[in-house]
């Protein structure tokens, strides 16, 4: 079996009923897809399918053979970062960053799909998306910068008031 | 002092939103062994029969680990600190709550594991079970624990947490009113979207390497140093990176197991729980039942509170008598209480232990206390604002374990409250501060408990 993932194209050996989850972690080493509850139901391990956000702990491998995958890692490097990436970090949308994976492809799955900054329309693509860390305000803030064009790289940084140079950290984007 | 100000990225924002954050269920070691556990399908039980040798003879099956296989079976949460141990590490006679561990196989893969799980035999005589807390003081109530049904060890053997100040039987005396509630908030599961895990590595020097999501990282390695009687040196923790904890991941819940599942196949062990087993069997935030009843005057002040609290601590001690400990300093909430008569039991249940979540101890009393306010306030036809701001702790007033405050922040914060929600106030609560007591705030019946700022 065959999948395109993050553009390469990777040979795939596991049994036919294998979730993809399995298969991105365990066959290919890919692990931005996390095992929340392998049942449909946190979000964690959303991927995108042919630029659909879907569970893959739901998708048995056999069912998407030559299929388009993109996961985190295909989105945006730690140097490029995209523009749902670059809200996501300018607005601390991040906590503990175990839903973030999930939550980054499907905000970016509704963007692509003309999405808007309307909040209630943000909320409804995310539904299902569980997050404990953050109480989702600052993720739906992300994604309605993102939406509005506000996301960039690197503005949102500030010294605290009253200093002249923005403030060196080390990580932090150039 | 750069940082105080400034708006500032993350450390690890970048990692996270790029999905290169490796947590422990990302680490890859090459032919690392899975974990399935037999957990206990009762929630009381004597083990009658424990037989494991066909699993451990099964194919693809690297090591099964029981109670005999633990060089120090009970070592408590709270040893370290002098509390006694009342816990084994895996189940011995009997199992105490649904989903306690029994024993542990680490398998080539997931399946193998979980089909030598199932070949193990074992043999349940289920007993009565403990679910109401209420309920562990009647004389026909199930014995769960050794101990007794309520946890005996608190200072000078008492079998409570205790507190007496002024004398409450003048404060009832005195009172207009009693005012009197019950408070029964339930039981919470932390949900962390990172299930329990853990990956231990038996290194060529001897040492074992544990990739663990503990929030509370020394604290295990103590934890698993003892259980396994080794010293802590043998132990390299690798933590820092926790997919959600808030307080649960406080609990050696897997490390000490999976260390042991190390040991004896020699290989590389990794246990991830499910999200079954996280919601059947991790600790939660434990059901409190509290019982205040306020000696109060017609004009809001609160003179006294008898206040009764049941912690349910689940099957076992943990770090219960800690957060019941925290719970009883903080029984009169923002507010200064004079005389006071406070009693907490830590109640065994065969409820899955409890533990730390968010203000362990604390937020329990506190949706009590305000609630109890408003209560208060209600029942007297008083402002609710205005009772909270009268008896609001300042700088002179002592706790109820005897702390005098020096900074206290009640009264700015109802004031910011009052002004988010438009609520109208008096000029005179206007401008309260949170000044020494004067005038009229220095009612007779708080002159006593003042304390020095100074000194403290």
């Amino acid at each position: 079996m065959r999948l395109t993932v993050n553009g390469g194209e990777r040979e795939v050996e596991s049994a036919p009923l294998t979730p993809l989850l399995h298969v991105l972690r365990e066959e290919l080493g890919i692990t931005s897809p996390k095992a929340g509850c392998q049942q449909g139901g946190c979000g964690a391990c959303t991927v995108l399918v042919g630029g659909v956000a879907q569970r893959a702990c739901l998708l048995p491998v056999a069912a998407l053979d030559g299929a388009d995958i993109t996961t985190l890692e295909g989105l945006g490097s730690p140097e490029a970062l995209s523009p749902v990436q670059a809200s996501f970090h300018e607005n601390y949308a991040a906590q503990c960053g175990f839903c973030t994976s999930g939550m980054v492809l499907a905000a970016h799955a509704y963007l692509e799909g003309g999405g808007t900054p309307d909040r209630p329309s943000i909320q409804h693509a995310l539904a299902g998306h569980v997050c404990r860390c953050t109480g989702y305000v600052k993720i739906i803030d992300a994604v309605a910068a993102a939406a509005g064009g506000e996301a960039s790289s690197n503005q949102r940084w500030l010294p605290r008031t009253g200093e002249e140079s923005p403030v060196e950290i080390p990580g932090a984007p150039a | 002092m750069k940082a105080v100000g400034a708006r500032l990225p993350r450390y690890d924002g970048v990692a996270h939103v790029t999905g290169r954050t490796t947590f422990v269920d990302d680490v890859r070691i090459p032919g690392t062994l899975w974990t399935k556990a037999l957990r206990s399908p009762a929630h009381h039980a004597d083990i009658k029969g424990l037989d494991v040798s066909k699993a451990a003879g099964m194919k693809g099956v690297r090591a099964v680990i029981t109670w005999e296989d633990v060089p120090l079976l009970e070592y408590g949460h709270l040893s370290a600190l002098g509390i006694p141990a009342d816990e084994p590490l895996l189940a011995k006679d009997d199992v105490r709550y649904k989903g306690q561990p029994i024993a542990l196989v680490a398998a080539d893969d997931e399946e193998t594991a979980q089909a030598a799980v199932e070949a193990i035999q074992l043999d349940l005589e289920e007993k009565p079970a403990l679910f109401d807390v209420r309920k562990a003081f009647d004389s026909d109530a199930p014995k769960i624990h050794q101990w007794g049904n309520w946890y005996p060890h608190f200072e000078g053997e008492m079998d409570r947490r205790q507190i007496r100040k002024g004398s409450i039987g003048e404060a009832f005396e005195q009172a207009d009113a009693i005012v009197q509630g019950v408070y029964r908030p339930a039981a919470i599961e932390h949900v962390p979207l990172e299930t329990q895990v853990c990956q231990v590595v038996p290194e060529a020097d001897g040492r074992l390497t544990i990739y663990s999501c503990t929030q509370a990282l020394y604290f295990s390695m103590g934890v698993v140093a003892a259980h396994l009687q080794v010293p802590l040196n043998r132990l390299k923790f690798v933590g820092g990176t926790v997919g959600g904890g808030f307080g649960g991941k406080v609990d050696t819940a897997t490390e000490t197991m999976c260390s042991l599942l190390a040991l004896k196949s020699g290989k590389p062990v990794k246990w991830r729980w499910t999200r079954e087993e996280e919601f059947l069997c991790s600790s939660t935030r434990a059901p409190w039942h509290m019982e205040i009843a306020d000696a109060v005057t017609k004009d809001g002040w609160i003179l006294g509170r008898k206040m009764l609290t049941l912690h349910d601590s689940g099957a076992y001690g943990r770090f219960s008598p800690y957060g019941l400990t925290k719970h009883s300093f903080h029984h009169t909430g923002a507010y200064t209480i004079p005389h006071l008569e406070f009693d907490g039991y830590c109640v065994f249940t065969n409820r899955v232990p409890t533990t730390a979540m968010r203000g362990f101890g604390v937020t329990s009393v506190s949706f009590a206390v305000e609630t109890h306010m408003s209560r208060i306030a209600k029942e007297l036809g008083l402002d609710p604002f205005e009772i909270r701001l009268k008896n609001a702790n300042r700088i002179g007033d002592t706790s109820p374990n005897g702390v005098v405050y020096t900074d206290p922040s009640t009264v700015p914060t109802i004031l910011a409250v009052a002004d988010e929600l438009g609520h109208e106030l008096p000029a005179d609560y206007r401008t309260m501060s949170s000044e020494l007591r004067t005038g009229e705030l220095l009612p007779e019946h708080l002159v006593g408990q003042l304390g020095t700022p100074e000194a403290h």
